[in-house]
């Protein structure tokens, strides 16, 4: 017994003193193989980085809506019943109908007049609510600004945060009216299920005459509109015949999300798949790399006695190190960079302002990439660590300097008898030398100049759409008429006088008056804006894709949100109302773009439906040569109600997009450039000696910069030929997803994109991709000392 | 080919102190020493692999001093053959390439090259194996590939540095032979060896070097 206690006392002293061992010789070449520690480091916070703001894209932009509803248990089907007939009882008796998991209600509900503006409302009808709080079981409003309607005379307004408008804490405090009852602005709320515009307190309603009862409900099953009319059917049948007024499903707000102008979310998910590509296969390369390079040093432990478990603890050990103060640090920036670009991204329109006030950065993603990346490291690491292992240490040692595969000497000796300067022909078969490295470097780069390709696609694509969604400069200036209820001085002039006095402005040729009339959709409980034109408006720069411009009443133009929305298609007949009456109006033309609640129309249709109504915008052609700054001093001179400002030339959401996809292709060439660049690093590492004979018999520093350079460049033109129709595929494939999401729908002119001289250019940009990343570690192999290198033999 | 007053220093250590050094056209010059004593440094200084602390190295009217990487890289192509200890051979590359390799350099065409390459293998006695890759060589036939590529450009000064060093008494014969036959049709040799065989076979001058120092200089009869 005491001499099996004896030796388990050695073995265990023995493995205390090779932990040390181990741990000491891993902390040796951290420190000494700076350049590799500097690279491996470097690749792996970028990549993270990259993973991080992918994956948080990826997941932002696959169900953003959904989240949203999550969060907020928003309500699946909103319910009115009619006040009149039906019971406190019976109401609470649905929360017992069949499928129903959560209710939320009675909540007594008035249809009231506002008449003012406030952030996003406009004057006109609007949904108000009792309700006691935000929170609850279903419906959990976020209240974002002031706090919750209590008091007499307090209403709390929803709207989306990040919605400037005319400022929304200037709206805070704010006196308006609502059927005559006057009320203050104490508080801003969003709600994800939209079940109001506003709420107060539900003992203060009883001024505005609530007629109806609003319930929210969730469900066990309301995957799809079936089974949410289902549920609808239970609930119905809970209560007297008649009484369930009207019902909407979040199926329905779902779609209007989808339909939102965010033409953004497919370019981000192929941006994130890219990313993530990129950044497994540079992290795979370059550990793996750095554990190839190292197998002389491997055989050197092991002839030092180190056991083969040992040398592979070594080497992971070494890339662990640098690679988990990497993968912590691309965690932390990429949180910084993913979350300002997500709120630009996703916050366009007003559901989109919903949306991106609900989606926020997922712990999940900083998790997956914690745990993920430093795996991925360990994975990359281990295959050639445990190639290592098993190499006997005499061949270790002699690692590098053995005689390659036949594939590539072939290569190599049909490229000597070329004509090509010996330099370029010795570069161009570099590759082949390590042909698992280059195929890892060669996908890179592919990846690397789909991306460029791709957002190159983009940018053009999104820049005419964003010169066409301005007019494409069809007007210069617009003229707002004050208005004492948003707190702007009124005009002096009216209507036709101020269109009279904008035409007889030095350098104005033509002034159309446009107007904004709140209407509903027959058969739909959504408010829908009309934008009526006084006079000539076909030539205001709105591209219609399909149909024409209205050229008469009854005729109007809508988006493709809107028809996809409502089922339309470009001539079909609708009924439009207001209070009191209705027009039958036909669908002429589909617009590039817009809203789904806008609809375009001339200017005796909006009367028909709005007697009474007034220009509120004024759209100024100037004669060219005019002096814009000049006319709008020379309007602001003429009556001080009225406000003149520059017609945008710039659409800010195509320089959002421009922008981002310029950031996100900055970061995904920098990991591919980056993976070039230790490819070149461990070549030149291992061809030291290669370059010191080429060096000894007269290849010049230029030369040998030439050879390591076109060694890489070919792999980039490789990457270039591939890569190149991979983006274009990438972004033919991508534009009808955002066309199918009835955003936008795309024109062939905007599809069409690319010219030869362009691709070829984009080809090449896999070379200058390729080059950069090769430049430095060549120029270092060009200085590299000659008589030190040949007799280290 | 002349050296004045070179010295090395790397850190504190000097490798050549104060070394004054000619070779006249057509000599075979063998430098000898212990190990450590600068042989190799002097042998870097010539070929312009390394660049002196001080004085000057003149070769071929060349003052290598004035060069730059680029002057001294065209240096080496024109003036220099150099063979090594360890042959250092491409492994990628042929026997017939890699002698090919130094002319092509020069901007030679690849045909061209090939054939005065064929024929230096030809006259080393290697033809045969003009195909072969160098892990399949021997020592010997590996240095007489080295050679017909140090030859290659028809250099002014060869160089050897230990050329026998790694090779078998057989294949040292067929090396120096071959060394010896060279400098008879006139080729300037710089042998760096402590092989007393290689000198007194190869050269007709002897140069002692130790710690740094020019210690004594000889003439010879050659063996062979």
């Amino acid at each position: 017994m005491r001499t099996v206690k004896a030796v388990g006392t050695v073995r265990a002293v023995g493995t205390v003193g090779a932990t040390s061992a181990v741990w000491a010789v891993a902390r040796a070449a951290v420190r000494r193989r700076k350049l590799q520690t500097g690279v491996i480091g470097v690749v792996v916070l970028v990549s993270t980085m990259t993973i991080v703001v992918a994956l948080g894209l990826l997941d932002a932009a696959s169900a953003p809506f959904d989240r949203a509803f999550a969060q907020q248990r928003g309500s699946q089907v909103t319910a009115s019943f009619d006040a009149g007939r039906v019971s406190a009882a019976q109401l609470a008796a649905t929360g017992h109908a069949s499928g129903v998991t959560a209710v939320a209600g009675p909540f007594p509900e008035a249809l009231a007049t506002l008449d003012r503006t406030v952030v996003t409302h406009v004057p006109g009808p609007v949904t108000v609510v009792g309700r006691a709080g935000p929170g609850g079981s279903v419906d959990r409003v976020n209240l974002w600004a002031g706090r919750w309607a209590a008091g007499p005379g307090e209403v709390v307004f929803s709207s989306p945060p990040g919605i400037l408008g005319e400022g929304t804490h200037a709206a805070l405090g704010r006196q308006v009216v609502l059927s005559g009852v006057r009320f203050t602005v104490v508080g801003l709320a969003s709600s994800v299920s939209e079940s109001a515009d506003a709420w107060v307190a539900p003992d203060r309603i009883a001024a505005l005459h609530p007629e109806s009862v609003q319930m929210l409900y969730r469900f066990a099953h309301a995957g799809t509109d079936a089974e949410v009319a289902a549920d609808v059917r239970a609930v119905a049948d809970a209560v007297p015949r008649g009484a369930l007024t009207a019902s909407e499903s979040y199926l329905s707000l779902e779609r209007r999300s989808e339909s939102s102008p965010n033409a953004f979310v497919p370019f981000l998910m192929v941006f994130g798949i890219l990313g993530l590509l990129v950044a497994v296969l540079i992290v795979g390369n370059v550990v793996s790399g750095a554990v190839v390079s190292g197998f002389r040093h491997i055989g050197m432990l092991k002839a030092l006695g180190f056991t083969p478990n040992q040398v592979v603890a070594v080497y992971l050990v070494m890339v662990s190190a640098p690679a988990l103060v990497g993968c912590a640090l691309g965690v932390v920036l990429g949180d910084l960079t993913e979350q300002p670009l997500m709120e630009q991204l996703l916050g366009n329109g007003i559901t989109g302002a919903y949306l991106a006030d609900s989606v926020g950065l997922s712990a999940w993603v900083d998790i997956v990439a914690l745990l993920g990346v430093p795996t991925l490291v360990l994975l990359a690491a281990l295959a050639p660590s445990l190639r290592a292992r098993g190499l006997p240490a005499a061949r270790a040692v002699s690692a590098g300097s053995v005689q390659r595969g036949g594939r590539a000497l072939r290569i190599q000796r049909a490229l000597t008898g070329s004509r090509l300067p010996r330099s370029v022909s010795l570069g161009l078969g570099l590759p082949f030398a390590r042909p698992g490295r280059s195929a890892l470097t060669l996908a890179a780069v592919v990846l690397g100049v789909t991306t460029v390709t791709f957002s190159t696609g983009l940018a053009a694509t999104v820049t005419a759409f964003g010169d066409a969604a301005e007019g494409g400069g069809a007007y210069q200036v617009v003229v707002n008429a004050g208005r004492a209820d948003v707190g702007t001085t009124p005009p002096t002039h009216t209507d036709p006088q101020i269109q009279a006095l904008l035409a007889a402005l030095p350098g104005a040729t033509q002034v159309t008056p446009s107007a904004y009339v709140p209407v509903r959709l027959a058969g739909a409980a959504q408010g829908l804006t009309l934008t009526a034109y006084r006079g000539t408006s076909s030539d205001l720069g709105t591209m219609v894709v399909r149909g024409r411009w209205f050229d008469g009443p009854g005729e109007v133009v809508v988006t493709p949100g809107f028809l996809n929305l409502h089922g339309l298609s470009v001539g079909d007949r609708l009924t439009l109302r207001t209070a009191g009456r209705e027009e039958r109006v036909t669908v002429v033309g589909e617009s590039l773009s817009g809203d789904p609640d806008y609809l375009s129309t001339d200017w005796t249709t909006a009367t028909a439906l709005a007697p009474g109504v007034t220009g509120r915008q004024y759209l100024v052609k100037l004669a060219p040569g005019t002096s814009v700054d000049a006319y709008q001093r020379a309007v602001r001179a003429a009556d001080p109600g009225l406000h003149p400002s520059a017609k945008e030339t710039v659409n800010a959401a195509s320089v959002t997009a421009v922008g981002s996809a310029s950031v996100l292709t900055l970061l995904l060439g920098a990991v591919a450039a980056l993976g070039v660049f230790n490819t070149v690093v461990l070549n030149t590492r291992e061809r030291r000696r290669d370059l010191g004979v080429l060096k000894s018999i007269g290849m010049t520093p230029r030369q040998v910069t030439a050879m390591t350079v076109v060694s890489m460049a070919a792999l980039g033109l490789v990457g270039g030929v591939v890569g190149v129709p991979l983006g274009v595929l990438a972004h033919a494939l991508v534009l009808p997803l955002t066309g199918r999401g009835g955003g936008i729908d795309f024109p062939p002119s905007m599809r069409d994109v690319w010219h030869p001289a362009g691709l070829v250019l984009l080809v090449l940009s896999g070379v200058a991709l390729a080059a950069l990343g090769a430049f430095v570690p060549s120029r270092a192999a060009a200085r590299l000392t000659i008589a030190r290198v040949l007799h280290n033999e | 080919m002349r050296l004045e007053d070179v010295r090395k220093e790397y850190g504190d250590a000097t490798a050549l102190d104060g070394v004054s050094l000619e070779i006249r056209s057509g000599e075979a010059v063998a430098v000898m020493g212990p190990s450590g004593c600068g042989k190799s440094t002097l042998l870097n200084m010539v070929a312009g692999l390394d660049r002196p602390s001080s004085g000057r190295v003149v070769v071929h009217g060349d003052d290598l001093t004035g060069l730059d990487e680029t002057g001294l890289a065209l240096f080496r192509r024109r003036r220099i053959g150099m063979v090594f200890q360890f042959f250092n051979l491409l492994d990628d590359l042929s026997a017939l390439d890699n002698v090919a390799l130094a002319a092509q350099l020069t901007g030679t065409p690849a045909r061209q090259a090939r054939r005065r390459a064929q024929e230096l293998l030809d006259e080393l006695g290697i033809a045969d194996r003009r195909n072969a890759y160098p892990a399949v060589l021997s020592g010997g036939e590996r240095q007489r590939v080295a050679v017909a590529r140090a030859l290659m450009n028809r250099p002014a000064l060869l160089l050897a540095d230990e050329p026998t060093g790694a090779l078998d008494s057989h294949a040292g014969e067929q090396v120096m032979d071959l060394l010896l036959d060279l400098n008879q049709i006139g080729q300037t040799l710089l042998l760096v060896t402590h092989d007393r065989r290689l000198a007194s076979r190869c050269a007709n001058r002897v140069v002692d070097l130790a710690d740094g120092r020019v210690v004594g200089e000889r003439s010879l009869e050659r063996a062979g």
